[in-house]
């Protein structure tokens, strides 16, 4: 019988014992590589039981029991390693990438808004929010600073805001400036994922953009999670706390998770983005599976969703009748 | 002076303010995930958090682990280490067969395993066992901590190959990961007799307690061959 092994092929007799081995060569490196190659083909499968450990020894592929850990060591070290290096696929890049767009908008949101407070109290009459306030106090300051162009000069002189001073300015302008390029750095992310999400998932971008793509598989984990997802899993993504809350008590079902972002759902009457949802959420698994299994481009998915969507949008002009409310229904059998 | 106190192989209570579970640190001056260090008498010992480790919480719980400094372990769910660290301070001339399949956890765990020579990590799914049979001897123990559907099935799929005749399983079952609306006593109850009885090779069951307070909803089962 052969067996392979991580140092070899044996041929083993009918007792156990050693008719005949192959060792492989004590390179840590292309051991490893072997081991991962062994990973994936199952011949030769060592039969239950069978101990590694005392066929290197009776082979004589090693001297001791201590060389046989010391080398299997860093045999499965270097084997992880290579495995771990393998598994930054684009679609992790696109996860990180859009995890970091959440951080930084979070963040940038906050800063913006301690900097609208915070100036408020030297030029409250400014008008300006977000980005165009930071772009303002960076490259002005004081409101003294304005020259006579500009539009805001007449609001400068008259404003009742306080005198703004030189240790203060100084922060002011560089906190300013800290926002201004966390603004600059979100839009160099998301022109990212667009970039990456058309070469990673064509179809899903398609369909869903390149924000709402990119979310559902960071929710997933991975591209080859979000394929394997029947559609009614995706349509309900990101909507885990009301689906858990129908699943143990009397809950409604949600209709729709972070697909509710896209135009196609949001820009519809109630009555029928349900339906909508489910048919965004069929073509979006669609998408996934043929971004994951072949790659290729299909258009024919966006038509065939629009088609269905303006027959859902036909055959529903109306909201429906409020049913009769039937009152709150035993909970007995129901954990809480 | 902090008093030692030896629970079993390689487990020790200090009594130092409070009562820590602790083992020797085999790899002194290093803390793995932000556990305290105390010295005794030469020997350095790292606390052992119960709520960070299911198998700590199992040693509580008066578990018999009989873990010798020899033992060989097969560890599947080895995460980022955390109970790993232990396990390798427990069987400090054995070996631990450390099996995980998230990228994330690996990389935390090839850190620990470059530092302590009787790690061995594996990245594979726990449920394929055949994907490191030519890499795994036969075991004293196996500990299994997957937050998986199938976990009595993973179990035995792994024992039979891996485990030997006079081995013990020891696993973690959480109620949440089979069925998150069920009653976890219900969950229990139909993992156990799943080990006991629905694959081959068949359990016999030493104990089985929940982990409480340690871990909401989990099952801690120790089992041998039939």
């Amino acid at each position: 019988m052969k067996v392979t092994t991580w140092f070899g092929v044996l041929d083993i007799g009918r007792t156990g014992e050693i008719l005949e081995s192959d060792l492989f060569s004590k390179d840590v490196r292309e051991l490893a590589h072997r081991s991962l190659v062994l990973k994936e083909n199952r011949q030769g499968l060592p039969p239950a039981g069978f101990d590694l450990k005392d066929a290197a020894l009776e082979s004589r592929f090693i001297d001791s029991s201590a060389e046989y850990y010391s080398l299997l060591h860093e045999v499965t070290l270097e084997a992880v390693k290579i495995q771990v290096s393998g598994a930054l696929t684009p679609d992790q890049r696109i996860i990180q990438a859009v995890e970091a767009l959440d951080d930084l908008n979070e963040t940038t949101n906050s800063l913006s808004e301690r900097l609208f407070e915070w100036y408020g109290g030297y030029f409250p009459e400014s008008g300006l929010i977000g980005e165009a306030l930071a772009i303002f106090i960076a490259k002005y300051g004081s409101r003294e600073n304005i020259g006579s162009d500009n539009p805001l000069y007449s609001k400068a002189r008259g404003s009742m805001g306080a005198q703004l001073e030189a240790a203060d300015e100084i922060l002011l302008k560089g906190f300013a400036e800290n926002v201004c390029s966390l603004y600059e750095r979100k839009r160099q992310i998301e022109v990212y994922i667009e970039n990456s999400m058309e070469s990673v998932a064509p179809n899903l971008n398609l369909i869903a953009g390149p924000m709402l793509g990119a979310r559902l598989i960071s929710i997933s984990g991975s591209l080859e999670k979000l394929a394997a997802f029947p559609s009614s899993t995706i349509q309900v993504i990101g909507a885990s706390k009301a689906l858990f809350k129908h699943l143990r008590s009397r809950a409604p079902s949600p209709k729709h998770g972070i697909i509710y972002s896209n135009p196609l759902i949001n820009t519809a009457p109630w009555w029928i983005r349900g339906k909508i949802a489910r048919a965004l959420a069929a073509k979006l698994s669609l998408a996934a599976r043929i971004d994951f299994y072949s790659g290729t481009k299909d258009s024919s998915l966006v038509e065939k969703l629009d088609t269905k969507v303006r027959q859902i949008r036909a055959s529903n002009p109306k909201p429906p009748q409020k049913k009769q409310e039937s009152g709150p229904k035993s909970k007995k059998n129901r954990r809480k | 002076m902090p008093e030692v106190r030896k629970l079993s192989d390689g487990i020790f209570e200090l009594v130092k303010d409070k009562k820590h579970l602790a083992t020797r640190n085999l790899d002194p001056g290093k803390v793995v995930y932000g556990e305290k260090l105390i010295p005794v008498e030469g020997v350095e010992y790292r606390t052992w958090d119960p709520r960070r480790s299911k198998l700590g919480a199992m040693v509580l719980k008066k578990f018999d682990i009989s873990l010798k400094e020899n033992s060989k372990v097969l560890y599947l769910g080895a995460a980022s280490g955390t109970t790993v660290s232990h396990a390798s301070d427990i069987v400090s001339e054995g070996a631990v067969y450390a099996v995980e399949f998230a990228p994330r956890s690996m990389r935390d765990l090839i850190g620990l395993a470059s530092r302590r020579k009787n790690i061995f990590p594996i990245m594979a799914d726990a449920g394929k066992p055949d994907s490191y049979a030519h890499i795994v001897e036969p075991v004293d123990l196996i500990f299994q901590d997957v937050a998986q559907p199938n976990q009595a099935e993973i179990a035995s799929r792994n024992a039979s190959r891996f485990l030997k005749k006079d081995g013990y399983l020891l696993l973690s079952i959480k109620a949440r990961s089979i069925d998150t609306v069920a009653n976890p006593k219900e969950v229990f109850k139909e993992e156990v007799k799943k080990l006991e009885l629905a694959f081959e090779p068949k359990f016999e069951i030493l104990n089985a307690k929940d982990l409480m307070p340690f871990h909401e909803d989990h099952l801690g089962v120790l089992a041998k061959l039939r």
